[in-house]
């Protein structure tokens, strides 16, 4: 028996969840969704030591209200899966998941799976208005408990082919890069490799180093720290993304860099991501969402990049 | 670094009074401020002034007489901060869109040739003066003239933003305005704005003065896809003709 859900009642039951939760349709934002966990800019704690109130002065940043995050698709699914367990490490991260525990997350995909890639809910696609309802933790379960009016329970044989969809835009890119992805060892071991590689020179002067390649990139995670002294006396202390494409991020006190020119800044978004990620999870921190080419200005193909690296390196590896 | 409660005075010289009239907007943040300096030579904001010297000088506007030069000149040896407010000051701005060689042709068509005139040329104070910091835009945005502010009375060295406009621009939900062909300075120019101009549909001039280490050849490069030299070369004069770094990457 497998859990269906049309068209027409998908959405009253959005409906529903709005009328309960603040609901967030994410497939029209410009930024990935990390932004409702991990928000672009926040102020994490505010306090007045000049402040004559007797109670205390420290203001940390406040739990959002419960919220529902509609419309990830497979790659996103994953990136969020994968997110939570770069938050967790080396300890866990509360900002993000003072954010991330009030959070409920409906997939919405055009694939088969075999098992869920992460989220509360997902709802895929499997014929023409039709999905399958997927939703394993108790949090899900209750929500459909509450709304099961709209569910219907079927037979497994009942499916019409899921074939049958335009693949999304895109889709084929992501295709490919989930190959690669798919040998991660190969792929640390070849980045790792390439730090000489001529590409890197050519990539410096194609590349802006405008940073839009890390903040659309759902899994990238690195922020700077900003504290003021208000006018008002009051102090705090600000996180907001950074991205490692750009000058400052390398900077440490006293003006020295560690990557001084954009060439060994781009060169190190790919090994944090290919070899360090690797070393670390286990796995690339990439999930293929194409979400980096789709939004460079100057065009940059990071599949392209990395197709280049794997046949420079496999020569390299045959000739040894 | 400087006294308990800095004496400020704050000048402008070619100009059109904008980012000052971007500090009055402050309003009641000016009475906060008001209490942590002493803001003692203020041309439009208050009635009376004292000489110098000063802690904090801030100038608004290109210095573009004789008599603009040699104030500011002045005001150098008396202050021990010296900050240029809004691109007129910081970049040379729209008094500098103009080639100095041109003037004289525009000089008689628009005045007649029995113009006398006072200008000199139209740079920036940091083509005469050491410029401590630059609250850059046009107009500035008051937020941030407020952050210099504040980091200059915390003891610190005010900072530039190390982020391009492309940051605030991607918060704000612009679609990529070179992504759709259209011509934008963003990625090369420094954060702080809240990307008004391209939410407000217009493309990036780069008031904001350029980020460190931006890579101009390369967005020329995307701009000639769909701009013609001379267009771009419009866009880039805007606010950049007259700045050491964007000649310096026009040789390249």
């Amino acid at each position: 028996m497998m859990l269906v859900i049309n068209d027409k009642n998908l959405e009253v039951f959005i409906e529903k969840l709005k009328e309960k939760f603040d609901f967030f349709d994410i497939r029209n934002d410009k930024l990935p969704f990390k932004k409702y966990f991990f928000p672009p800019v926040q102020e994490i704690f505010t306090r007045n030591p000049l402040s004559k109130s007797k109670t205390s002065d420290l203001k940390t940043a406040k739990t959002p209200a419960k919220f529902v995050l509609f419309g990830l698709n497979l790659p996103q699914l994953e990136a969020l899966t994968q997110l939570d367990e770069i938050m967790q490490k080396p300890n866990e991260d509360f900002f993000y998941f003072q954010n991330r525990k009030q959070s409920i997350v409906i997939g919405l995909i055009d694939v088969e799976i075999d098992a869920m890639p992460g989220g509360d809910i997902i709802f895929q696609k499997i014929g023409e208005g039709k999905y399958k309802v997927w939703a394993e933790n108790a949090k899900s379960k209750q929500i459909i408990k509450e709304n099961k009016v709209f569910f219907e329970e079927i037979e497994d044989e009942e499916i019409e082919s899921a074939r049958s969809f335009e693949l999304s835009e895109g889709a084929e890119w992501s295709k490919t890069m989930r190959e690669l992805l798919a040998d991660s060892e190969n792929l640390a071991n070849a980045v790792a490799w390439s730090h000489g590689h001529k590409i890197w020179d050519e990539l410096a002067e194609k590349c802006l180093g405008c940073g839009i390649c890390t903040y659309v990139c759902p899994l990238c995670h690195c922020f700077s720290i900003e504290d003021r002294v208000g006018l008002d006396d009051k102090c705090s202390r600000c996180r907001k993304w950074d991205s490692c494409v750009l000058p400052s991020f390398s900077r440490i006190a006293g003006g020295h860099s560690f990557r001084p020119t954009i060439k060994e800044r781009y060169y190190n978004w790919f090994y944090h991501k290919f070899v360090r990620a690797y070393r670390e999870f286990g796995k690339s921190q990439c999930v293929g969402c194409g979400a980096c080419k789709k939004n460079c200005p100057a065009g940059i193909d990071i599949q392209e990049i990395l197709k280049t690296i794997l046949e420079d390196y496999k020569k390299v590896m045959s000739d040894v | 670094m400087i006294n308990n409660k800095p004496r400020i005075a704050i000048y402008d010289f070619t100009d059109c009074e904008g980012c000052e009239t971007k500090l009055v907007s402050l309003r009641e943040k000016l009475l906060l401020l008001e209490k942590k300096v002493d803001i003692v030579n203020w041309r439009l904001g208050q009635e009376y002034f004292e000489a110098g010297p000063y802690d904090i000088t801030i100038i608004e506007g290109a210095p573009i007489t004789r008599h603009e030069v040699d104030l500011l000149k002045e005001l150098r040896e008396n202050s021990k901060i010296l900050i240029a407010l809004g691109a007129c000051a910081a970049l040379g701005g729209i008094p500098a869109i103009m080639p100095e060689k041109d003037r004289k042709y525009w000089y008689e068509k628009i005045y007649t040739s029995q113009y006398a005139p006072r200008g000199i040329d139209a740079v920036p104070l940091s083509a005469y003066v050491k410029v401590d910091f630059s609250i850059h835009g046009c107009p500035i945005d008051e937020n941030e003239a407020v952050r210099a502010v504040e980091e200059l009375l915390a003891g610190k060295t005010p900072s530039y933003r190390g982020y391009s406009v492309c940051f605030e621009c991607k918060q704000a939900g612009n679609p990529c305005r070179l992504l759709e062909n259209k011509p934008c300075l963003g990625p090369i120019t420094q954060g702080g704005c809240g990307a008004i101009c391209v939410s407000g549909g217009s493309p990036c001039y780069g008031c904001f003065g350029i980020r460190d280490e931006a890579n101009i050849p390369a967005l020329r490069k995307i701009l000639e896809k769909f701009a013609d030299e001379k267009e771009i070369e419009r866009y880039f004069s805007m606010f950049h003709s007259r700045t050491e770094d964007f000649n310096k990457n026009k040789e390249k």
